[in-house]
């Protein structure tokens, strides 16, 4: 890696640090629209725990200045200690090491194939310019793209779990699976369940995993496939109408070569950035997915803790979210200069 | 080049193929978890069931229980069609919030605690009773405790049960019964359910004040709870029904831990120097961590996702005959129903305005197959109520009662404290067509907070019903006749999501708006923190809110509804000297014939003040696999108690 390059990885990923400071002040802020009885609601669950509201604005300091909240806060952070999730009874740190694991999976599979399906059938879409398959695939696209995830999702699971016996189950694992998985037998390695089925050499656990996924795949892979088939398209018309193109061909270059090499790589800039974008944003929580099919990960937490004022959760996914983006955004960058040598990163 | 038409050929051909992979990959994924290792699959066990008998007497001088045993052997021969025969899967909504017996308040977490630990006694289950009824209020069976003695009123010993083992490995003792009971009322934290052993054992709703310095002394703590041998004697600081507090103590709030074990957990010492320093913690050492001596011990607790128990084969009864139990927290309600249907949850809640899809789907009654698999039972009844507030004082910043004056396009801030007001709003509603829209016809109309169920509940006592005539007529008499004459203005708040506040504030809007056209109802809806933070500060002109029991008795009633330090009767601005007189009496006596005079009174005082209006006591289904079997129901069980139950046809 030269010095530019490392220096230049260095000076983004700094970056993290103001950005980190911007989102918590920001948040804090935010939370002070909030009266301290509101803010206190996320201690009481039932009628008969709000007889001491005053007593638990006290203790937990809901009626303290924002700055003092603001620096309580960030002592205990530079301590390491992110505070506690309230909605999952647990430290914001732990809630986010128990949850990620479940979203990385999801990601882990339907990322690649939405991004790859997406571009293939964009190119094909694109080559094909208003013939038969580029109106079947704008048509898809159109109904994948506008179909409500929620919709889709219960559709799934009727029809491939409540119809089929079963077939694909909700959940991230069968029961027997589970039971397995939490006896001393089993070791959990990274808390995705394919992989450290494999690593256990459990292929029956494997395939359990995996059946789980399908559904919940399937449901982002049709929802997110369309949006970049369609930039795709889009992009490779560009490059297929640029002079270079026609030159290839005119030289001789086969069809396939043009529009492999020479425009479909130049088509990739835009898809790239997408391709980023939905990387950071799957691993962020994909919430309506991972709660039709009870598939907990760091989505179903974040919306909870929003939606309940859970004021560490969210700083504490916030503080994820901005590292993640931050640095996905870096990949891409770094993704432009090896599709595109002329971009030079400095 | 030539010139290609429609898909070609190549991309047809890959689009069947991919179709077919597609098609036998599903198979073969099917096909191969089949495969995958079961649970062996228990053909016959045979169990030891021990049936006490305790008299039912209130007030109890010498209690000895006659035990008998009785050898029953139970066949489960579990066709292949019962999925995970010896392991139950709940799919819930409720997430449990702490497993420390003392922190837990809600009905999540208790239903964990009172599987995995244990009260000195529990609530009598009578197994020759309908499954819906087996399970007794007023009515105790030993648990920890093998008999137990009322000395005085005022105080009660335990004969503590020996060769106990927690799961952790100690052997019970009286000390650990005595520590269990100071650690919670050290730990007390706000909010908890620690009053409701604060307020018989040291006459004190809460160890702290107001401003939350320490109120009370260790020697207090000290002296409620005492060894003596393998007796462990409470002294109570004033007379108190001794059926309410045994009914207190048998709950997740009386539950025993080991002392041992829960201060190497970080716990309370035991001793008078740094008691406050684990008083109202922000999470309390047992936040995660379990060691009981109940019938099941926690394998696992993944937060709002599920919690996992194993059977305790170290029980000192025989032991459970599940393996195990998986508590799920499944928010979505259409993958629990397919969970349902599938087998892969024995039992699932099923929310109210879900209950029409599983119509014909399951077969009512738990002692009968069914074809499609399912079965429930209906009409459980509650200890809980439902009920519309009137704010007497309302706050002048109010944003729910417009000009805030009587001039036709608001309130003013003492608007219901006319008597006249409030009667008119209780007869404008129409209880019957509530309880048929919001609770399907299954809930029932209580006329006072002593809801059926509860000891002196009066079948007699006296209920508004809707009159529309009878309204008018109070509204025309209300402020000498200027609500009649200028109208007015008021918002309607109900929390977003809760369908039976909605349509019990519709309904309002509609009768009140048909009387005469001066008067304007607006309905709105808002965010549970908001509703609640609207009600606390007497923002809301009418709220509705419910109740669900602590302990089956009036007085945990009475106290919210209506006594001016009572949550609600806070919230409304509403003092009665003479009525917090009568709840006091009756909350310290142990006469049962003076109990239900004070009662009644109460309830004739509380029709005529019309301070508020019971609208429903709901009553409950229950869901469950035909393979389950052994399930019971007890109205103040916080959920399912599984060591009675099996799987298997």
């Amino acid at each position: 890696m030269s010095g530019d390059l490392r220096s230049y990885i260095i000076r983004r990923l700094l970056m993290v640090i103001p950005v980190l400071f911007g989102v918590s002040i920001l948040i804090f802020s935010v939370v002070q629209l909030f009266n301290p009885i509101e803010r206190a609601a996320l201690f009481i669950r039932s009628e008969r725990e709000a007889a001491n509201v005053e007593g638990i604005i006290r203790k937990y300091g809901l009626d303290q200045p924002i700055h003092i909240q603001y620096f309580t806060w960030l002592s205990e952070v530079l301590r390491g200690n992110l505070g506690w999730s309230k909605v999952v009874s647990k430290p914001v740190l732990d809630a986010l090491v128990t949850f990620l694991p479940a979203t990385a999976e999801l990601t882990l599979y339907a990322a690649p194939i939405t991004i790859l399906l997406g571009i293939y059938l964009g190119k094909k879409a694109a080559v094909h310019k208003d013939k038969a398959i580029d109106h079947a695939t704008r048509t898809l696209a159109i109904i994948g793209w506008s179909m409500p995830t929620f919709w889709l999702a219960i559709m799934l699971l009727a029809i491939f779990y409540g119809y089929f016996g079963g077939l694909f189950p909700p959940d991230r694992l069968s029961v027997e699976a589970s039971i397995y998985v939490q006896s001393g037998k089993f070791i959990r390695y990274t808390g995705i369940n394919t992989i450290d089925a494999l690593l256990n050499g459990q292929l029956w656990i494997f395939v359990d995993a995996l059946r789980h996924l399908v559904l919940p795949t399937l449901t982002l892979v049709v929802v997110q496939v369309a949006l970049l088939m369609r930039v795709m398209r889009s992009s490779m018309l560009e490059a297929l109408g640029q002079g270079y193109v026609v030159a290839a061909r005119a030289k001789g270059l086969d069809l396939k070569t043009v529009i492999d090499k020479h425009a479909g790589r130049n088509a990739m800039i835009p898809v790239a950035t997408l391709s980023g974008l939905l990387v950071s944003g799957m691993l962020s929580g994909v919430v309506i997915t991972e709660t039709v099919f009870n598939y907990k990960g760091v989505g179903w937490w974040f919306v909870r803790a929003a939606s309940q004022l859970d004021i560490p959760s969210v700083l504490g996914f916030s503080i994820f979210a901005a590292v993640l983006f931050v640095i996905t955004n870096l990949v891409v960058d770094l993704l432009y200069a090896y599709i595109d040598p002329r971009i030079r990163l400095t | 080049m030539s010139k290609r038409r429609g898909i070609g050929r190549v991309t047809l051909a890959l689009a069947i193929v991919l179709v077919l992979v597609i098609a036998g990959f599903s198979y073969a994924l099917f096909s191969f978890s089949q495969q995958a290792p079961s649970p062996t699959i228990v053909q016959t066990q045979t169990i030891v069931t021990t049936i006490s008998q305790i008299p039912t007497t209130i007030v109890q001088t010498v209690t000895t229980p006659q035990i008998t045993t009785m050898v029953q052997t139970v066949v489960t021969t579990p066709g292949p069609q019962v999925k995970n025969p010896n392991t139950l899967v709940i799919a819930t909504i409720g997430d449990v919030e702490s497993l420390d017996p003392a922190w837990a308040y809600d009905t999540a977490s208790a239903e964990a605690i009172f599987n995995v630990y244990e009260p000195l006694i529990f609530f009598k289950i009578d197994p020759s009773l309908p499954a819906e009824k087996r399970g007794l209020t007023g009515e105790f069976e030993p648990r920890l405790a093998t008999e137990w003695v009322w000395d005085d009123p005022r105080t009660v010993r335990f004969k503590i049960r020996e060769n106990v083992v927690f799961h952790c490995g100690d052997t019970l003792t009286p000390e650990d019964v005595e520590y269990s009971f100071e650690r919670a009322m050290v730990q007390d934290r706000d909010g908890g359910p620690v009053w409701l052993l604060l307020e018989p054992l040291l006459g004190v709703s809460s160890t702290r004040d107001d401003e939350g310095n320490i109120a009370v002394s260790f020697d207090d703590i000290d002296k409620a709870v005492e060894v003596d041998g393998q007796w462990v004697v409470f002294h109570l600081a004033h007379e108190f029904p001794p059926t309410a507090f045994l009914q207190i103590i048998a709950q997740s709030w009386g539950s025993i831990v080991s002392k041992e074990w829960a201060i190497e957990q970080g716990d309370w010492p035991g001793t008078a120097e740094t008691w406050q320093q684990y008083n109202n913690p922000e999470t309390p050492p047992l936040q995660n961590k379990m060691c009981g001596t109940g019938p099941f011990k926690l394998e696992s607790w993944e937060p709002g996702v599920q919690y996992v128990l194993v059977r305790n084969d170290n029980y000192w009864r025989p032991p459970a005959k599940l393996e195990r139990v998986i508590v799920k927290v499944v928010d979505e309600w259409t993958t629990r129903k397919f969970m349902l249907l599938s087998g892969d949850a024995d039992m699932v809640v099923v929310p109210r305005q879900f209950v029409p899809e599983l119509e014909g789907t399951a077969c009512e009654g738990l002692t009968s197959t069914c074809p499609t698999g399912i079965r429930f039972v209906k009409d459980l009844p509650s200890l809980s109520v439902d009920a519309f507030f009137f704010t007497l004082d309302i706050s002048t910043d109010s944003e729910y009662i417009g000009s805030g004056q009587l001039d036709g396009n608001g309130i003013p801030p003492n608007f219901f404290e006319d008597p006249d007001l409030r009667k008119a709003f209780a007869y404008a509603f129409d209880y019957e067509t509530y309880i048929k829209d919001a609770w399907l016809g299954e809930a029932i109309r209580p006329c006072s907070p002593i809801v059926q169920g509860l000891a002196f509940f009066d079948p007699q006592a006296k209920c508004y019903t809707f009159n529309l005539d009878l309204a008018r007529e109070h509204f025309q008499k209300a402020w000498n006749g200027q609500v009649w004459e200028k109208g007015f203005q008021l918002v309607l708040l109900y929390n977003t999501g809760n369908v039976a506040r909605q349509t019990a504030a519709e309904i309002i809007k509609k009768n009140v708006e048909s009387i005469n056209p001066k008067f304007k109802i607006e309905v709105r809806n808002v965010d549970w923190p908001v509703f609640l933070r609207s009600m606390i500060q007497r923002k809301l002109p009418i709220f509705f809110i419910g109740w669900l029991a602590d302990y089956p008795d009036p007085h945990n009633f009475y106290q919210p509804f209506f006594h001016s330090s009572g949550t609600f009767a806070q919230w409304q601005g509403y003092s009665n000297p003479q009525v917090d007189e009568l709840i006091e009496t009756a909350a310290k006596s142990t006469d049962p014939a003076e109990r239900q005079r004070i009662y009644r009174q109460l309830d004739s005082i509380y029709y005529e003040e019309a301070i508020s209006i019971p609208i429903d006591q709901p009553s409950g289904r229950h869901y469950e696999r035909d393979w389950v079997q052994g399930w019971h129901y007890n109205p103040i069980y916080p959920g399912t108690y599984f060591y009675t139950i099996w799987k298997g046809y």
